[in-house]
């Protein structure tokens, strides 16, 4: 069996998308999750040293992640792919994928549904969607609703809130 | 080789059967067949038949030497064949592996290239709801579009209207509907009243279909309705069924909120046909007309896809995405329904492999596919499809095809959609507007944001009434069963 990333539900080797959340399972490695006990961790920890990955960390499997610069936490990005950006709010239903809210998101003037994070093969996109205040790409202005390219390292502000893109897809 | 099937699917068995499987297979098949013991007239000729199977297939020379003759003759037959099929897979190879693991097939089926075009003669019978909930704007509209259909009927072509209530009379017969002004004034008499019971109109409406059918003629039935069934869902599904024995498609319209789409569907996905959900009545028109379109231009009828799965495997979904999505049962045969000129079927299916050791390669399925050519000059023969895949014990790391993700995509969507209704049924409001909401997040970053809306509204609904409205289910089951239509594939 393999897991969903976003909710955790068991399926089938090979399935496609998450039959509980519809998310995208594509990404997921095609081989079964595998459950090793403690003692199986320490004996290898033992063994190998764990590596010490390129540039920013990024947790479980995710390809893609943003580092909020203001606090230094990572939020990885994966199962899906394209990823609205915004803050939550108490009556509202639509959550995004990437939720600011606990970054101070309001009062630096992030939109609810700011921007989007579109991947693709090789290729990462910003959209800004409409927002309030706008989207900054290292420092310019881009364009609502138009796909603009970003890579690795890229500082992506949204209204005053600064977020860098970290990206295993380095080209 | 005698009859038109293989020794293989004679005694039931797979292309890669063991001697073993082979044996146990015959002992069983002549057991039944035995001529002391068999009832059916004409098993005595199948039991020879199955002798003559097994004694080919148990000796290993005789086997390859007929496997080879089999390969060449398919070969043969799917030159000679009426339809062409393209098969995309989920994974290139198959994994081997000790746990179940699902694979996808995605089946694009055209017609050959070299079936001449002909316009089929039109037998069609529109079945038309009047009970008291039609009168008014829903029945001028139904009146209006049915006259549009009438005049555009060719010189060959049959058509009859019915209208039925708890009762169906034959409102405009097949002599009287090149007549339009007698038509139309037939029509004008037509008054909204009664139940509704679909049985009785459909009833009606097959036979006077039978009575029309030609070898050249495609026919086909439109039900239009905006109310549920009074009692006779079994009649229905029954008929649904001989309709689909006799060649004759059945579209449904369901206009406004109240009627039964699960069981529009089931009549739909049994006769190859399909519904379609109209909140106003003012589009029916152009639906008419496009399904009366779309008939002229019918090369092959009633596509079937038939035959066997590997042994290795269950078919679990199966779903039509073109030319209308609908999901289909979860048993061979399937019904696709009609093929167009230029036009193409395509089906997913969705099959779960049982654990699987190494072996040299997996047979997933035989399948045949065939239909009602109209021309009678041409020798019309199936397609036999079979489908095997290469066993590896590294994972693919390429993509999956992207015609399958995306689709697949779009009928996780529909999935949600199902399963949160089922919740709310059974009373799980919580978990189901939970589901709803993650919905109303899918559609939206899909750029569907009037059914995100809807699917929001139905999740404040049920956390209020627990209950979801009829039209919202209605609105978020076609919504989201259109988006595999091809026009919304492109803007993703």
């Amino acid at each position: 069996m393999i897991e969903c990333p976003v909710c955790k539900h068991q399926e089938f080797v090979g399935t496609l998308y998450c039959s509980e959340c519809g998310a995208r399972l594509v990404s997921v490695s095609p081989f079964p999750t595998v459950s090793i006990s403690r003692d199986d961790i320490s004996e290898e920890a033992m063994v190998t040293k764990p590596t010490v990955p390129e540039g920013p960390e990024l947790t479980s499997g995710a390809l893609i992640g943003l580092r909020v610069l203001s606090s230094g936490d990572v939020i990885s990005l994966l199962g899906r792919d394209n990823y609205t950006l915004g803050r939550s709010g108490k009556s509202q239903a639509i959550v995004p994928d990437a939720d600011l809210a606990a970054f101070d998101a309001y009062d630096e003037g992030v939109s609810r549904l700011h921007a989007e994070i579109r991947v693709q093969p090789d290729i990462i996109y910003l959209v800004d969607l409409d927002s309030a205040n706008g989207t900054l790409l290292n420092g310019n202005h881009i364009n609502p609703q138009e796909p603009t390219p970003i890579r690795h390292g890229d500082i992506i502000q949204l209204g005053r809130m600064r977020l860098q893109l970290i990206s295993r897809l380095r080209k | 080789m005698s009859g038109d099937k293989d020794y293989y699917s004679l005694l039931g068995v797979s292309r890669n059967a063991t001697q073993e499987q082979i044996r146990r297979a015959y002992r069983e098949a002549a057991l039944r067949l035995h001529p002391d013991r068999n009832i059916d007239p004409g098993e005595t000729e199948i039991f020879l038949d199955v002798g003559q199977a097994y004694q080919t297939l148990i000796d290993p020379e005789a086997r390859a030497a007929y496997d080879e003759e089999l390969l060449s003759m398919e070969e043969e037959m799917i030159e000679k064949a009426c339809f062409r099929c393209k098969v995309l897979h989920s994974r290139r190879k198959i994994l081997i592996l000790d746990e179940p693991q699902v694979h996808y097939l995605l089946l694009k089926l055209r017609t050959a290239e070299h079936l001449p075009e002909i316009r089929p003669q039109i037998n069609i019978c529109i079945v038309i709801d009047h009970s008291t909930s039609m009168r008014g704007q829903r029945m001028d509209q139904v009146r209006s579009a049915v006259l549009t259909i009438l005049g555009d009927l060719h010189e060959n072509d049959s058509a009859s209207v019915i209208a039925f209530s708890d009762r169906a009379e034959v409102i405009v017969s097949p002599d009287q509907s090149k007549d339009l002004h007698s038509a139309r004034a037939r029509l004008s008499l037509l008054q909204a009243g009664g139940g509704t019971e679909i049985g009785q109109g459909m009833q009606a409406g097959l036979a006077e279909l039978e009575r029309q059918m030609t070898t050249e003629s495609i026919s086909h039935l439109i039900l239009i309705t905006d109310g549920r069934t009074y009692g006779d869902e079994d009649l229905c599904l029954e008929l649904a069924s001989q309709a689909h024995d006799k060649s004759i498609s059945i579209n449904s319209v369901g206009i406004g909120a109240d009627w039964n789409d699960r069981l529009l569907d089931e009549i739909a996905s049994r006769t190859g046909g399909n519904v379609v959900f109209l909140s106003t009545p003012t589009a029916v028109t152009d639906l008419l007309h496009s399904i009366f379109d779309s008939l002229s231009q019918v090369v092959a009828a009633n596509v079937q896809l038939a035959g066997g799965i590997g042994q290795q495997l269950d078919l679990r979904s199966a779903f039509r995405i073109c030319p209308d999505p609908i999901p289909l049962g979860d048993s061979l045969p399937l019904s696709l329904g009609n093929l167009v000129r230029d036009g193409s079927i395509e089906v997913l299916l969705e099959l779960v492999i049982h654990p699987i050791t190494e072996m040299g390669a997996l047979s997933i399925a035989h399948f045949n596919v065939s239909g009602d050519i109209f021309s009678s000059r041409i020798d019309c023969t199936d397609l036999p499809l079979a489908i095997i895949s290469d066993i590896t014990d590294s994972p693919d790391t390429e993509p999956p095809e992207s015609d399958i993700v995306d689709a697949l995509n779009k009928i996780a969507m529909y999935r949600l959609q199902e399963k949160a209704r089922h919740e709310a049924e059974l009373g799980q409001v919580k978990q189901a507007a939970r589901r709803l909401e993650n919905l109303a997040t899918h559609l939206l970053s899909y750029g569907e944001k009037e059914l995100a809306k809807a699917a929001l509204n139905e999740a404040v609904r049920l956390n209020h009434t627990r209950r979801l409205s009829s039209e919202g289910e209605k609105t978020l089951k076609y919504g989201t069963r259109a988006l595999l239509l091809p026009a919304k594939t492109g803007d993703s």
